[in-house]
């Protein structure tokens, strides 16, 4: 309550300041210029079957049957003052991992849904004040990709940092039965406020010290059905050091530490014992756990070449609700370089690192071992012919008793030819891409996934033609010992530049997709659309698709209820168009 | 001498039933929750005392003893008798929960284990006893003990493999087929897991994990059970420059019941943390590599 009364007594105090700010700029005739741009989208989608309500139900819809989104991003820039607005949003609900309300939203569940952006940050000077929906990067360790509805202030003065922000990540949703909203129900959620602040010193590009505080607590009270277990109201308190440093000579360094007070449940009692806690933040209940974690950088980077080193930790009970999905346990380390060669033609950038997870020993006795390398080539030969070649190897090992291994390497090459006469221009293009997967879950025997991918690329371009064609040609095989897949594909389009601020687009392709020993499946996809420059800032994109499926004998119709006497298909159709006006 | 031990058995239980009676039954999940914590949850068990006063009334005080006991029958953990709380039975039937039995708030833990519980709050993942003894008032006589062994299972979520974080996909390809692999779920066990791809759309004017948090899958099927490779046929006009060219994808973990594998956040659902990938036209772009960072995708 005292730091809300703090943050409110700063932002008048910056808001008294600017208007004595506009004030002396009124009479210097300030100058207001504006930036930016406003757009809507909407997609319509449409699915029809034949049989319409088949048993099983073969294909099901893959989007909403009717989607806007509205964009609103100016920037007003004056004198002293860059007010940028980040508004986008769609009116409609299609939350799924975070629960919809199951009815129609009231203002403040639309405010603060997590598809949505409502925010406005001006910034005068070395104040920055925050309103709204911001998506705030303190740290890789405290919070970074959550967005937070709320309030808050940047200070930089000097070489004093400071940051503070108050907000709401997750919005409170009523526990909703099957019976009442089915055919599942609304898991339902708590209200997830979140406090955040970074103080520290620093010079932009140069160095930074500083500490950062994450601090998230779930409402226990913001919802009248609570949530069923597993589901539990949860704090959450993030203490990190991070320190970044940059030299005029190229080295760059960074550490972060952090810390972090997590409670699994707040209805859990109080702890008596002592316990991790963090007074007077967080107090520790019996479902208390606190762990650390490390981040640690270098690199150097010259113009032609660069070479880095990473180093991660993450303790098995760290956690932050600043990035929840952040994966645990684990220990690894990246290096990796970048550089040009034989007058910029070859270009070379690899990496190699491994994962060490379970470190704690949490989930067995054993330590799984995760190698990744990558390395990619591109080398220009002459001014016709390029050739792009990579090579990924994915390596996973979890011993024990329950062993699993798996191995994946991917070598893909990319010649490009090109070519030109007086009237046109052509370029061909050939990707070539072998994966060999190979995957063990022990005690049986290894199975072998190989999969080969060829695609042609041939794009001609007539110096005196309103026309631009393509044409492409896929194959893809993909082979198991016990399926087989195979994939052709033809797709042709062209843009036909009408006028100048005119253009029509179309997209024709056909494939033919069949798993041994079944006949094939027939898709044809078609894509109609134009791209209109209305006026100097205003564009009109519409783009329509119509996705025919049919299947083969691997879905018989014979095999559904009722039965269909031919060919089950669907017909999947969307349109999607938008305005866009550029400031 | 069996007459002998056959009178000593009948006074033994004349005794007690000029005390009162006092049996203890556990009845606890052989899969309890991981988080110890957590063990007051209906899931993972009760505990029911019954209580028959004698002839003589019986003392309806009694305090718990609780042990735990690891896969070699070493105590890894004892009740503080000096703090245990006192329960006043009623005559009859008592009834608690699996939380009420293990006292964690009065558990004194080994080094290791406390160590390890102060970090995650589990225990590591293997085969444990649970012994709970129904004590006299004084905490000197053992009234009634039973013993019921459980399994802890603590679960790694698979990481994903391809398409790596911020890989460029070619539009071409990728219109018609995206492979998606992953590590397996850690450990394996003998019930495969079932594994679901979610592919989320980033709209315009979205962050990556907005998209995710916000907006519906376009993709969200099952691979075969146990598989860790999903081949997708997205049937998507993705050369089209009006198309959504940003995706961000996971796995999704559930069970044998289908329920999703337990996480410190249980609203993540046992989501593998994501990975986006985009779609590259090769005609409007210059070809340039990628540096794949898989391994420190976080953000």
């Amino acid at each position: 309550m005292k730091i809300t009364v703090i943050i409110l007594l700063i932002v008048t105090v910056l808001v008294m300041s600017t208007c004595r700010v506009f004030a002396q700029d009124t009479r210097n005739q300030q100058k207001i210029s504006l930036s930016g741009e406003m757009g809507i989208t909407y997609e319509y989608y449409g699915l029809d079957k034949s049989p319409e309500t088949p048993v099983p139900d073969f294909y099901a819809p893959r989007k909403p049957w009717n989607y806007f989104r509205y964009l609103f991003n100016p920037v007003i820039s004056t004198n002293k003052w860059l007010i940028p607005f980040n508004i986008s949003f769609s009116p409609t609900q299609n939350n799924f991992l975070t629960p919809p309300t199951g009815r129609r939203q009231n203002l403040w569940e639309f405010l603060t849904n997590p598809a949505n952006n409502f925010g406005v940050s001006p910034k005068i000077g070395t104040t920055e004040i925050l309103l709204g929906t911001q998506t705030l990067k303190y740290s890789d360790l405290s919070t970074g990709d959550i967005g937070v509805f709320g309030y808050g202030v940047n200070l930089s003065p000097g070489r004093f940092r400071f940051k503070i922000f108050n907000g709401v990540s997750q919005r409170g949703v009523n526990y909703v039965s099957p019976l009442n909203f089915p055919p599942n129900g609304i898991t339902g959620a708590y209200k997830r406020n979140q406090w955040m602040a970074q103080v520290g010193v620093g010079k932009e590009g140069v160095y930074f010290a500083g500490f950062n505080f994450v601090r998230s607590s779930d409402v226990i009270s913001s919802v009248s059905s609570p949530p069923l277990p597993p589901v539990e109201p949860q704090q959450n308190m993030i203490v990190s050091f991070l320190t970044t440093a940059s030299t005029a000579n190229g080295w760059n360094f960074n550490a972060e530490l952090g810390q972090s007070f997590h409670t699994l449940n707040l209805n859990d009692p109080l702890s008596v014992t002592p316990l991790a806690d963090f007074k007077p933040f967080i107090k520790s209940h019996t479902s208390t756990v606190k762990d650390n974690a490390v981040m640690l950088g270098i690199d150097k980077k010259k113009k032609e070449w660069e070479i880095g080193a990473k180093f991660n930790y993450i303790g098995a009970g760290y956690y932050t609700a600043g990035y929840p999905f952040m994966g645990t346990d684990r220990m690894e380390y990246l290096l990796n370089t970048h550089f040009n060669a034989w007058k910029k033609k070859l270009n070379v950038v690899g990496s190699v690192g491994q994962r060490f997870g379970n470190i704690s020993h949490l989930s067995g006795p054993q330590i799984t071992t995760q190698i990744v390398a990558n390395v990619n080539v591109f080398a220009q030969f002459s001014d016709h012919f390029t050739l792009n070649t990579s090579f990924n190897n994915y390596g996973f090992n979890a011993p024990g008793t329950s062993a699993y291994k798996s191995v994946s390497n991917e070598l893909s090459l990319n010649p490009v030819y090109t070519w030109a006469n007086s009237k046109m221009s052509n370029m061909l293009s050939g990707t070539y891409t072998q994966s060999r997967y190979d995957e063990t879950i022990f005690p049986a025997p290894v199975t072998h996934n190989d999969t080969k991918t060829v695609l042609l690329l041939y794009v001609p371009s007539f110096f005196n033609s309103k026309l631009n064609p393509d044409f492409s040609l896929m194959w893809f095989h993909n082979k198991t010992q016990l399926i087989e897949l195979r994939l052709w594909n033809f797709s042709g389009d062209v843009i036909w530049n009408l006028t100048k601020v005119f253009n029509l687009k179309g997209q024709l392709q056909y494939a033919l997709s069949a798993t041994s020993p079944f006949t094939s499946d027939k898709n044809l996809l078609t894509t109609v659309g134009f791209n209109w420059q209305l006026y100097k800032k205003l564009s009109w994109q519409f783009s329509a698709t119509a996705n025919l499926y049919r299947y083969g004998s691997e879905l018989p119709g014979s095999s559904l209820t009722p039965v269909y006497p031919g060919e089950p298909q669907y017909l999947e159709s969307s349109v999607r168009t938008g305005l866009n006006y550029r400031f | 001498m069996k007459i002998y031990v056959f009178v000593l058995l009948l006074l033994m239980m004349l005794g007690r039933n000029a005390t009162g009676q006092v049996s203890l039954s556990l009845a606890l999940n052989s899969r309890p929750q991981p988080w110890l914590a957590e063990w007051s949850n209906p899931v993972n068990g009760a505990m029911i005392i019954t209580f028959m006063p004698g002839a003589a009334g019986g003392d309806p005080l009694v305090r718990l003893r609780t042990t735990l006991l690891n896969e070699s029958q070493s105590a890894i953990a004892v009740t503080n008798m000096n703090n245990a709380r006192i329960y006043n039975l009623k005559q009859g039937t008592n009834y608690f929960n699996i939380g009420d039995a293990l006292q964690f708030q009065n558990l004194v833990f080994q080094g290791n284990v406390r160590a390890l519980l102060q970090r995650t709050g589990r225990l590591a993942a293997g085969q444990y006893q649970l012994m709970v003894e129904v004590m006299n008032n004084a905490g000197d006589v053992v009234i009634a003990r039973q013993t019921r062994p459980f399994f802890v299972t603590s679960y790694q979520l698979p990481v994903l493999l391809q398409p790596a974080n911020d890989a460029n996909l070619d539009a071409h390809i990728a219109q018609n087929v995206i492979i998606f692999r992953w590590t397996n779920l850690v450990p394996g066990g003998q019930e495969l897991p079932e594994y679901r791809v979610q592919v989320f759309e980033i709209k315009p004017g979205q962050t990556a994990m907005q998209a995710f948090r916000g907006n519906r899958p376009l993709l969200d099927e099952a691979a075969p059970r146990g598989a860790t490779q999903y081949i997708w046929r997205p049937m998507l006009p993705m050369p089209d420059s009006v198309a959504n060219r940003k995706f961000i994808w996971t796995v999704q973990t559930l069970d044998r019941e289908g329920n999703p594998i337990p996480t410190e956040d249980s609203a993540i659902e046992g989501r593998s943390e994501p990975a986006i990938f985009n779609i590259a036209d090769k005609r409007a772009l210059p070809q340039e590599p990628v540096l794949h960072q898989n391994l420190t995708n976080n953000k």
